[in-house]
């Protein structure tokens, strides 16, 4: 609060009090009251406005310094008013009151926001394992009656069944909640794992896999990296260029882990490279070649964010892809 | 070959997981009521049991621990949740696999024979034969009258795949899925290198035109 900033609010009490003044000097000048006397009298009624004035700008300034210390101090600036004192001034008061009110009522409505997307999560989830169930029973009734239809019927459900799970990711990505398990696991494991579940893809489109040194031991959770793999993985299919083959490799380094994924693909441009993490962001491949949705590398990220992982990704149009993941080696983030 | 039985409340997955796995020459067995399903898996004497986690009556961890308590006969947990507990959980119950819908049937099929051969092994050596021709796969040794030849880990692979199908015709792409699920990512021109080979090892103890090719479908033996 500055000084002048406070003057300025008490203009009209100021200039109410200086024609007072004026007005109270000529009259007792008219009366003929002694020098003195006036000029004792001035000094009085100067000096009590003036401590006035000081006493009341004093307090009021303490008071608003403090709020704006703890609204700066605060990673949250909603709950500033949990460390506010009421103040013991009237328009304080108010003031006071009515953010109090205000905040409760935005409180209330938080709440109800966070119940319904609770709700919706909840929901979700349910719903993606009781689809799961008739995915599960159509690709073992395409398993049992083999020909060309039910192949191709078969490769469908198998899209279907991405979509599903790109749906079960997304809502979780989104929870409030920790919805992971950071723990102690095998990057061979979850590779070699990965590239199995992924095996009819990549063989369909006669993809060479070849999987170099991976033999890391990382912390993070299994299933997420699983997912973000898959989603590597369909990328690496859906853009391949002829004789298509993927590289899978990994390198330690300052305490930390990279994990690579190359493709030999048709790439990207720089400027789409440079966007390919943005949520709906298709480019120019999504235009031409595959109808995409923009979300496979943006759940990557965000489920990367998560879990305390890099995802960088390079690409040279007409030559490939490849997609960097780093995995912070020491054990701090299992806390 | 090993009984299976499948506790499995969805129609549809229960018979055409039978109609699977008794392609594949297990014997099967399903339920379709669950009220006294845990002495009917006792009295099947079930050398594996599939066990579905959701389930009417009691669900999944029930009859887990109910068996457990008469019986170790294997279970395999499969279910269409897949959270670090419901995992968790099967494993403290004494569940021995635990699987996700929708399965990829290669990897089903291959946890299924991992765990029956981790729980049923012993009883010598495991050997194939057809036509004349004998696998033993503790060995990686292909015998016909007499004479033997020591075979590679992929031709093994090879080899038992089409034996196990005898007279049927296994793609190409089959037969990399059942490479792929041991972590041999071979393609295209391996395959064809690795059958190569093979015939050519099949000769050398006397065996000619052993694998048949179907142009455009896949091998047969």
């Amino acid at each position: 609060m500055k000084l002048r900033s406070f003057l300025r609010d008490k203009a009209v009490l100021l200039t109410a009090f200086f024609l007072a003044f004026v007005f109270v000097l000529i009259f007792l000048s008219v009366l003929r009251v002694p020098g003195y006397s006036i000029g004792f009298i001035a000094g009085v009624l100067l000096l009590a406005m003036l401590a006035g004035l000081l006493t009341e700008y004093l307090y009021k300034r303490a008071y608003y310094r403090q709020v704006e210390k703890h609204l700066e101090a605060l990673d949250k600036k909603f709950l500033l008013m949990e460390l506010l004192e009421r103040p013991s001034f009237a328009e304080g008061e108010i003031l006071y009151d009515t953010l109090r009110r205000t905040g409760k009522a935005m409180n209330d409505e938080i709440a109800l926001y966070k119940r319904q997307s609770t709700e919706y999560r909840e929901f979700i989830e349910t719903w993606v394992h009781e689809v799961k169930t008739p995915i599960a029973s159509s690709l073992l009734l395409i398993e049992n009656h083999p020909d060309e239809v039910t192949r191709s019927i078969g490769e469908e459900i198998g899209k279907i069944d991405g979509f599903v799970e790109q749906a079960l990711y997304y809502s979780r990505s989104n929870s409030v909640e920790k919805d992971y398990l950071v723990k102690k696991s095998s990057l061979k494991e979850m590779v070699y794992g990965a590239v199995r579940r992924h095996a009819s893809g990549f063989i369909e489109n006669k993809v060479t896999v070849s999987v170099e040194e991976v033999d890391f031991t990382v912390y993070t959770d299994v299933k997420w990296v699983d997912f973000i793999l898959g989603q590597l993985f369909v990328n690496a299919i859906k853009y391949k260029q002829d004789p298509a083959s993927i590289r899978i490799y990994a390198q330690e380094w300052d305490n930390r882990i990279a994990l690579y994924i190359a493709d030999n693909g048709i790439g990207m441009s720089e400027a789409d490279a440079a966007r390919a993490f943005e949520k709906g962001f298709t480019g120019e491949n999504g235009r031409r070649y595959a109808k995409s949705t923009g979300m496979g590398l943006y759940l990557c990220r965000k489920l990367c964010d998560k879990l305390g992982l890099s995802i960088t990704l390079t690409s040279c149009p007409g030559s490939g892809t490849t997609v960097r993941i780093v995995f912070p080696k020491g054990t701090m983030h299992l806390l | 070959m090993a009984k299976i039985y499948i506790i499995e409340d969805d129609p549809k997955i229960r018979t055409e997981l039978s109609l699977l796995l008794t392609k594949y020459g297990y014997e099967c067995r399903a339920s379709d009521s669950f009220e006294g399903v845990v002495d009917a898996v006792l009295t099947y004497e079930a050398q594996l049991l599939l066990l579905d986690i959701n389930l009417p009556v009691f669900d999944g961890y029930h009859i887990c621990r109910e068996i457990r308590k008469g019986s170790d006969v294997p279970i395999i947990m499969v279910t269409s949740r897949d959270s670090d507990v419901d995992e968790l959980m099967s494993m403290n119950l004494g569940a021995d696999d635990f699987i996700t819908k929708p399965y990829n049937t290669q990897i089903l099929l291959a946890r299924i024979s991992s765990v029956l051969k981790r729980t049923y092994q012993g009883g010598g050596s495991k050997t194939i034969s057809h036509s004349g021709v004998t696998l033993d796969l503790s060995k990686s040794i292909a015998s016909h009258e007499g004479r033997e030849v020591e075979l590679s880990k992929n031709e093994v692979r090879i080899l038992h795949l089409l034996m196990k199908h005898p007279s049927a015709i296994v793609s190409r792409e089959a037969i990399m899925n059942d490479l792929w699920q041991s972590d041999e990512f071979v393609d295209d021109n391996t395959l064809t290198v690795n059958i190569t080979r093979l015939r050519k090892r099949l000769e050398t103890i006397g065996v000619y035109d052993y694998l048949i090719t179907k142009r455009g479908q896949g091998y047969m033996v």
